[in-house]
């Protein structure tokens, strides 16, 4: 076998990997080192009294369930709207991608304020609810749930669209037709053609969402409040409330983990997709 | 219609029309009429041959056949069914695409399979039909190949196959061959027009390319600017096309303008910048015509060497020679022109090689009137 020789390219990623491990790889090593180094030397024991908590435990299924409910309502939501963004043509294109992107220019913050108008009990949705006869009386979203979702779908919901977007975009028209001429049916041509070359454009921006949702603190810190807790408010408390930074090391490395393990994952499952589509 | 029919059928099927019938075919594309009014009428087991230069309509109408473009105006009836508002997965009009549209998820038999499956048979019949076609079109060793592993030509024969597999009443092709070499081209067409007579499915064949129409169809329409110039068999289109466009883009020939001078029965006598020609035709005294003749059609000789004249009542004119293209069993020969208009003739690489033709020669251009075309001269 012949050596492989560093190709001299490659050196061209030296900035930003130098960039990366001084400003992100080295501090999560530190934290890392925190949360199984104590001032009796190296122990675990803030894993196992991490993970013997039942409150812990909650704290993980808060996070992952917000996290996939908050992934699905994008994909249903921004699925279509992937469609609609690859068929528009001329200006309805420009001004549909436009509306997606721009409002990843309003800064979290401002959006979680907006929502928490929106929520109220008074509020639009409360009101649309209730005038379209779901609802028998106004009720609160803000501070629940439903809201919380709602609200970070709305967020992260550009993540989800524009990987679908791309896939779809570079499949050509002709196969749907062809699927059309041979006698399937719209929904026939959707499963069988449409979905599965688009499943990596899906899985791409599942892991995107996924992995930013659970690890969103602003927006759960203002949406819902200090009740519910998730892996990342619960970090942000004990580093700034609390001051227990084996406690903050700790949830941070579990998060951490459930994150890489979204990404990677995500990623050998589009790469099994891409195979295979 | 089963295959022992549909053989026996050859003769007389170009006959019979109106198992397709596209009746004041209209599509617009904002102000620019693409289609002006098309009617079409194909017979059962018809090879029919869409000829025409790139934006003449023929791609909007076979999509407008397959219900994947809705006609401003018009109808299609299909097997005495009126189709002009069913969707495509409804017509069963079968289409193989320029760029063959296989899907690439799926592998060769899958593809092949797909419409069977979109259509719920049973998947005893779905592996039989599978295999037989996929032995038709000779790739049944490829059949767990993904398509993206396959030669253009391999992807050719799978868009076939496929599209047959659910013997549709009526098979679309666009260009189907378009992005193939000559020689695989040229294999390809034959196999394609075999197979399609064996299985008796009726065709329309799109294509830029005049050899390929005249090699392949039954009837060819040549077609212009959103309108059909001429519908006719190979060799009526050849010999006596109907208008300037056909001529002009169905073979080579020499065409002179002229005037009639003297009309005498259906005998007509033209004068052109380069002598008097005679032609059967009915033109007025005074008209301005085109005149012109096929290459093979015309006979060369040499004053010098063999001083004669052609045939009795032949065409004679004495040429100059500008160029010679030999093209191995034949040769044209291009004379010097009054005008930007072609003057060729084809010699036999024997004819050739006793002619001796140099430029700069001086040659007498024969042909019998019979074998003149005459259009009228355009205004």
């Amino acid at each position: 076998m012949i050596a492989r020789r560093l190709d001299p390219v490659a050196l061209l990623a030296a900035p930003a990997l130098i960039y990366l491990f001084i400003v992100y790889a080295a501090p999560i090593i530190y934290l890392l080192g925190r949360s199984i180094y104590t001032d009796a030397g190296w122990a675990f024991g803030a894993y196992t009294s991490f993970f013997a908590d039942d409150f812990n435990w909650k704290v993980i299924g808060n996070t992952l369930r917000i996290a996939l409910l908050v992934t699905l309502l994008c994909l249903v939501i921004g699925y279509p709207v992937a469609l609609a963004l690859a068929r528009a043509k001329g200006w309805s294109q420009v001004i549909l991608l436009a509306a997606i992107i721009l409002p990843l220019s309003v800064g979290v913050v401002v959006k979680a304020f907006a929502w928490q108008i929106v929520l109220r009990r008074d509020g639009v949705v409360s009101q649309l609810l209730v005038g379209l006869g779901i609802w028998d009386e106004p009720q609160r979203l803000l501070f629940t749930e439903a809201g919380l979702v709602i609200g970070a779908a709305n967020v992260f919901l550009p993540f989800m669209i524009l990987p679908i977007y791309s896939v779809i975009r570079q499949i050509d028209p002709r196969l749907s037709e062809a699927g059309a001429t041979l006698g399937a049916s719209p929904w026939y041509r959707f499963t069988r053609v449409s979905l599965p070359l688009t499943l990596p454009g899906i899985v791409a921006g599942m892991a995107f969402v996924l992995s930013m949702t659970v690890s969103m603190f602003v927006i759960p810190s203002l949406l819902i409040g200090d009740r519910f807790q998730t892996l990342a408010t619960l970090t942000g408390r004990s580093f700034l409330l609390m001051r227990n930074e084996q406690l903050g090391s700790t949830t941070a490395v579990v998060l951490l983990v459930l994150a890489v393990g979204i990404v990677v994952g995500s990623s050998l499952l589009a790469r099994r997709l891409g195979r295979n589509t | 219609m089963n295959r022992t029919d549909s053989l026996t059928d050859l003769s007389n099927m170009t006959q019979e029309t109106g198992f397709l019938d596209v009746v004041g075919a209209f599509k617009a594309f904002g102000e620019s009429a693409v289609l002006k009014g098309v009617d079409l009428a194909v017979g059962r087991g018809e090879f029919v041959s869409l000829l025409g230069p790139s934006g003449c309509g023929k791609t909007t109408l076979l999509r407008m056949i397959a219900g994947l473009l809705a006609a401003d105006r018009g109808s299609v009836r299909l097997a005495g069914t009126d189709i002009t508002t069913l969707p495509p997965h409804r017509r069963d009009v079968g289409v193989v695409f320029q760029s063959y549209a296989l899907f690439p998820h799926l592998t060769v038999a899958e593809n092949v399979a797909f419409g069977l499956r979109a259509r719920r048979a049973a998947q005893s019949e779905i592996d039989r039909t599978v295999r037989q076609f996929l032995e038709l079109v000779h790739i049944s060793e490829m059949a767990d190949r993904s398509v993206r592993a396959l030669s253009g030509g391999q992807q050719q024969r799978v868009a076939v196959a496929r599209a047959l597999a659910v013997q549709p009443k009526l098979l679309l092709l666009d260009e189907p061959f378009s992005a193939l070499d000559r020689k695989l081209r040229e294999t390809m067409q034959i196999e394609l027009r075999r197979l399609l007579r064996e299985l008796g499915t009726t065709a329309i064949f799109v294509t830029h390319d005049q050899d390929e129409a005249l090699t392949m169809s039954d009837r060819i329409a040549v077609m212009n600017q959103g309108v059909i110039e001429q519908f006719a068999d190979p060799a009526t289109l050849y010999r006596a096309p109907a208008t300037r466009f056909a001529l002009d883009f169905v073979g080579l020939s020499t065409r002179i303008a002229g005037r009639v001078s003297e009309v005498s029965g259906d005998t007509l006598t033209i004068e052109t910048p380069l002598g008097t020609v005679r032609a059967a035709g009915s033109f007025r005294p005074g008209a301005q015509v085109l005149v012109a003749v096929r290459p093979e059609r015309v006979q060369l000789h040499n004053p010098e060497t063999g001083p004669r004249t052609g045939e009795t009542g032949s065409n004679q004119l004495s040429l100059r020679v500008r160029d010679l293209v030999f093209q191995g069993a034949r040769m044209l020969v291009h004379f010097d022109s009054p005008d930007p208009m072609p003057i060729i003739a084809e010699v036999s690489d024997g004819e050739a090689m006793r002619l001796a033709p140099q430029p700069g020669m001086t040659l007498d251009f024969c042909w019998s009137p019979e074998a003149t075309l005459l259009y009228p001269a355009q205004s």
